[in-house]
């Protein structure tokens, strides 16, 4: 408890962060009040309303079809967030074990592991992304698997990386002369120790599927139309830019913005939390 | 004579190329069975998939034997390699040529597109980056802090249709976000692909302002999203080399500042090319989105038209490609790291 309460003062005394925590905030609120905080309902179409600019009835406009922005940047908050923290959640419980198993064990069947992770990470991310979620089905289910199965190699090679180090630490040595077996030993001895960079890497992978959930829906690849999506909308506003209509594609991309830099913010505090000594070099 | 000491006798960069060369294989294996599992992963039969509800049972029948869908799975990747390695990628079921055909007559927009943003992207993040280590404190400093945060948050798609809107839309400056050259000037004669390289060629003077201004806005929009991650791995490599002893000895040398500068970037020169390559990987995929937006007319808007159109054979052949330029780039890459580090040896 006392930890939490660290960090959160440690977070207070740096303007960054605090400015981080308070956009990450405003996202909870967003996602848990969504009802309260819309003035619209989020996939209704208003024909008569269509490119209306923002006024006191639409506080940030309407998109072509007349359907509220502000309502829906509300409501697509649950959409973007539900996506990347499943996403990078399913990549956290997977890459982790495999991680700490692939840097426990040494031994050919390691080392392939470890080429298919280099394997996969050699391609380009986006167009992996696009082609596998064109061809499994535009989803929201199938937007979070494609980018969990593309995030797990980075936290395997996080913990692998880790385990490695601490393996052969005296500590590993005294828990197996006192009969831990190898399983104690890699959870319960090597993990807790190996966990910050890969927790640190979650909040950055958070801000990376924001991103890339957008770009995959802005070209057709993600979720698709009335559901309401930060990317999906700005794709909505793109036509119309070039007309001088700027509300809709704007208020969408602000909002991926933020909520990126959000975690992005996040992650650096915690980094500097961890490890002081960053911060002073 | 044994052959180690043959092998010694090579050139140096030759001894290099050739023990980077057939790790290689391997890799481009790995990418073609990726892309022939990309097509198997289709709920359902693809070729029904890709011909719709309206297709006759012989049209299937003929799209399967196309496909390569008959005999086992080891038949059909085998089936598949041999088709590749001829250089046959399939025929594309929306505009009806041959993939590798489509592919290629596309490639030198998109590449032009990268080439340029290359160039402005590392012009860029380097100059920040070393001007933000020498004057701790200044300008650059809080510029490279500001920038290095915000550049990594911010969608390439939404930078793009900004700059449309302020840039083409409000100011009037920026040509029309609509392909590569002006439609009422005709495209240079093709020696190299590139538009603005053939204008020169050429001495189209017209189509080179033309090509030009129709590059400005996307290169711009990939440098804007991708230089904040470069510039602030370099700022953190340069930085270490600008602390090390031997700057310091330098500068109690009296060497001059530009020539200190000059030796400290020669030593951060292997780690910023290994983020060089990846930087390719990073615009290739920026290029998908980008040249929708600015209907360039390149790879990227065919993988994107392929993903519209359920254009499977086109979108393997995309992914294809895509992943073989980017192993060729960080085969390259590998040995240019190799020959900026003296101390490694071969």
């Amino acid at each position: 408890m006392s930890q939490i309460r660290n960090f959160i003062t440690f977070i207070l005394s740096r303007p960054g962060a605090a400015f981080g925590l308070a956009l990450l905030l405003l996202q909870v609120v967003a996602i848990v009040f969504a009802p309260l905080l819309a003035t619209h309902a989020p996939t209704e179409a208003d024909p008569l309303a269509s490119l209306q600019p923002p006024s006191g009835a639409h506080w940030l406009g309407t998109d072509v079809s007349g359907m509220d922005i502000y309502s829906r940047i509300i409501y697509a908050t649950r959409v973007n967030l539900l996506i990347s923290i499943v996403a990078v959640a399913v990549a956290f419980v997977i890459g982790v074990p495999v991680g700490l198993v692939v840097g426990y064990y040494r031994g050919w069947a390691s080392t392939f592991v470890m080429r298919v992770f280099d394997f996969i990470q050699s391609f380009p991310v986006f167009v992996l992304g696009m082609a596998l979620v064109s061809v499994m089905g535009q989803e929201i289910w199938n937007v979070a698997i494609v980018l969990a199965v593309l995030f797990v190699p980075i936290f395997a090679r996080l913990i692998r990386a880790e385990a490695l180090s601490l393996r052969d630490r005296p500590f590993i040595a005294a828990a197996r002369c006192s009969g831990a077996t190898d399983g104690q030993i890699m959870f319960r001895h090597i993990l807790p120790n190996a966990l910050t960079p890969a927790i640190v890497q979650i909040s950055i992978s958070i801000g990376m599927a924001i991103l890339l959930t957008a770009g995959l829906s802005f070209i057709g690849a993600g979720v698709r139309m009335p559901l309401p999506e930060w990317g999906l909308m700005v794709s909505v506003g793109s036509q119309q830019m070039i007309l001088g209509v700027w509300w809709v594609a704007l208020f969408p991309g602000l909002a991926i913005v933020f909520s990126v830099l959000s975690f992005a913010l996040m992650a650096d505090a915690l980094r500097d939390y961890v490890d002081p000594r960053r911060e002073r070099a | 004579m044994t052959f180690s000491t043959t092998w010694r006798r090579l050139p140096r960069t030759l001894r290099i190329v050739l023990t980077r060369l057939p790790m290689v294989v391997p890799q481009m294996l790995g990418v073609i069975f990726v892309t022939f599992m990309l097509v198997r992963l289709l709920p359902g039969d693809p070729a029904l998939l890709m011909l719709g509800n309206m297709a006759t049972p012989e049209s299937i029948a003929n799209l399967r034997e196309q496909l390569g869908l008959d005999g086992s799975p080891w038949q059909q990747f085998v089936h598949y390699l041999g088709g590749v390695l001829q250089g046959d990628l399939g025929v594309s079921l929306f505009t009806s040529n041959p993939v590798a055909v489509d592919l290629m007559e596309r490639a030198p927009a998109t590449l032009e597109l990268i080439f340029y943003a290359m160039i402005l992207t590392i012009l860029i993040a380097v100059a920040i980056a070393v001007l933000a280590v020498v004057r701790p404190g200044g300008i650059a400093d809080y510029i490279s802090r500001f920038y290095g945060m915000a550049a990594g948050a911010i969608p390439d798609f939404w930078v793009g249709l900004l700059l449309i809107f302020f840039l083409f839309s409000t100011l009037g400056i920026a040509a029309a976000p609509f392909g590569r050259i002006d439609p009422m000037i005709a495209a240079p004669p093709t020696v190299t692909g590139f538009y603005t390289f053939d204008a020169v060629i050429a001495g189209d003077f017209a189509a080179l302002r033309s090509a030009a201004g129709r590059l400005l806005l996307p290169v711009l929009t990939l440098t804007i999203v991708n230089a904040g991650a470069l510039m602030k791995m370099t700022k953190t490599t340069f930085a270490e080399i600008w602390r090390a002893d031997f700057i310091r000895h330098q500068r109690a040398s009296g060497l001059s500042q530009s020539r200190i500068v000059r030796n400290a970037l020669r030593n951060s020169l292997p780690p910023i090319i290994t983020l060089i390559g990846f930087l390719v990987g990073f615009l290739l995929g920026a290029a998908v989105l980008v040249e929708t937006i600015f209907s360039w007319g390149g790879l990227g808007q065919y993988a994107v038209q392929a993903v519209t159109y359920s254009d499977y054979p086109a979108l393997q052949g995309f992914v294809l490609v895509a992943a073989v330029f980017i192993l060729v780039v960080y085969l390259i890459v590998d040995i240019l790291y190799e020959l900026a580090d003296p101390r490694i040896q071969v």
